[in-house]
């Protein structure tokens, strides 16, 4: 994992140099307002900086690997073991995780210097934001592990990833929150998984949320859990039958 | 006479080698979606800037239309480098496993034979979206247009392709000597496709001398497009570079290619 450490540095750049534009950009459309629909200038900041490092660590955990054990013909010897795949996948994107997150610890500050950050909102705010992250990862992971059962169809899936990502990225409200949105699409945004991921859990950190919709976003974020979690069960049992071995 | 019939054939050669490529590239049918991947990755930064504009209406007194031709300039003119020199990132593998041994022994300039050794499909998503993006702004924008402007529109997107190729080539000749070159190239390119699309004046002085003269970031787009919109006011720097954005673009691609040229003597095989 750590021996590729190009690639994490390029990651890291890439996500503070995110969080630097959208303060800048953020800071230019205001253009000397103190606040815009009665959020402040340093709220939005702050809104984008969480974001950005929150969907940076959920791109990274999230890659599964089976394209890749596809790929390699390993796949044949991940079938052999006693427990099914995608609980493997769930596992190797659970180690990755864990090594994200002295990454993150180190990324932290280099953030706080590039965007802005400031403590949850009250304490309230900031249980809630631990228990709609925890939730957050849930769904990233499940979306990840789904598309990476694709290799069973099609052999290159990296293109699709690229693309995933980015209109995720974008329908997550991470560089636009929701609130921002014209109202068509706030509502194609609201009903799909991916601004579960960043606008939930920082919406409820920043306390723009009252505490009843607070509470009623992360049942949203269960349910997209479980209906992802059902997803991920149909979708492995159609891949089963397209098994290919490579080279096997 | 030997000089211009070795450039007649280094041409042919190179042309052969492209068409070769490209050939490679369209067995595979699926390779034809990368087009859609590279659209996807432009046309996401500019919804981005669009949902923007749609609540905010400016960006340091420039229109969501005006912006969008700023765009359309900066991403026809990266599609114009992209599509001859995205091997480029592929150097330093090349490099590292020994492979430019290969380019050394046979007749034709190395980054000649590096640059045509794969056809990237990917790369016509972002000339497609760039002229796509620049000629429905170009209906939207209030420019004089004469035969003058027109000219200096044409000079600007190759003059920004060479600035952008040459950063490029500079920073992938140091390969040779310190064998990793890819994640900084690939941070490069992010901050030529992101901080590139907007107004340079939303950027503090210092940032802008830094995106001028040492990134030379603002003459890929900023620079034109500010003279044919007029919007040259709010600039730490002097609003008169914008004439000179093609010679500029000559200049560091001249540069750049030397340079690259006096850093491939330092390469050391792997010895395989």
């Amino acid at each position: 994992m750590l021996v590729y450490r190009a690639n994490y540095v390029t990651s890291i750049i890439g996500a503070l140099l995110q969080i630097l534009l959208l303060k800048v950009v953020w800071t230019a459309v205001y253009a000397g307002r103190d606040e815009v629909d009665g959020v402040e200038l340093s709220t939005m900041v702050a809104y984008v900086t969480l974001s950005s490092l929150q969907m940076w660590f959920l791109m990274q955990s999230s890659t599964s690997m089976v394209p890749e054990r596809v790929r390699e013909g390993k796949i044949a010897a991940d079938l052999l073991r006693p427990i099914g795949l995608l609980e493997q996948t769930f596992a190797g994107q659970l180690g990755r995780a864990c090594v994200m997150l002295p990454l993150a610890a180190m990324v932290l500050p280099l953030a706080l210097i590039v965007g802005d950050m400031r403590p949850p909102a009250s304490l309230a705010a900031g249980v809630g934001y631990l228990v709609s992250l925890v939730l957050a990862i849930a769904i990233a992971l499940l979306i990840g592990a789904i598309l990476g059962l694709i290799a069973f169809w099609t052999l290159e899936v990296r293109g699709i990833l690229f693309v995933y990502r980015h209109i995720s990225q974008f329908l997550s409200g991470a560089l636009v929150p929701l609130w921002f949105m014209p109202d068509w699409l706030r509502l194609l945004a609201e009903m799909l998984p991916f601004q579960a991921v960043a606008a939930t859990p920082v919406s409820i950190y920043l306390g723009r949320l009252s505490s009843d919709s607070a509470v009623r976003a992360i049942a949203l974020q269960a349910m997209w859990v479980i209906l992802l979690y059902v997803v991920g069960r149909i979708v492995w049992r159609g891949a089963l039958r397209k098994v290919v071995i490579q080279g096997g | 006479m030997g000089r211009l019939r070795r450039l007649v054939r280094t041409v042919k050669v190179t042309g052969a080698l492209l068409r070769a490529a490209l050939r490679a590239e369209l067995q595979y049918r699926a390779n034809l979606f990368v087009v859609c991947v590279g659209l996807v990755y432009q046309g996401s930064g500019f919804a981005f800037i669009w949902v923007v504009l749609d609540r905010f209406e400016t960006i340091a007194g420039w229109s969501t239309a005006e912006v969008a031709f700023l765009y359309g300039l900066r991403l026809t003119a990266h599609g114009l480098w992209v599509v001859p020199f995205n091997r480029l990132l592929e150097l330093d593998i090349t490099v590292r496993q020994g492979e430019f041994d290969r380019y050394l022994i046979r007749p034709l300039h190395p980054l000649l034979q590096l640059l045509t050794s794969r056809f990237w499909l990917g790369s016509f998503g972002d000339i497609i979206g760039g002229v796509t993006i620049l000629g429905v702004a170009l209906t939207l924008v209030d420019v004089h247009w004469s035969p003058v402007t027109v000219v200096y529109l044409l000079l600007a997107l190759v003059g920004g392709a060479l600035v952008e190729s040459a950063v490029q080539l500079l920073i992938s000749s140091f390969t040779f000597r310190i064998l990793s070159t890819r994640p900084l190239q690939v941070a490069t390119d992010t901050v030529f496709n992101t901080f590139g699309n907007y107004p340079l004046s939303i950027f503090r002085g210092a940032w802008q001398w830094l995106m001028t003269f040492v990134l030379p970031l603002a003459f890929v787009a900023y620079l034109p497009a500010s003279l044919l919109l007029d919007h040259t006011g709010g600039l730490a720097v002097p609003a008169e570079l914008a004439y000179v954005t093609f010679p500029v673009g000559v200049v560091w691609f001249g540069v750049a290619w030397w340079v690259w040229d006096r850093q491939a003597r330092h390469y050391q095989s792997t010895g395989h």
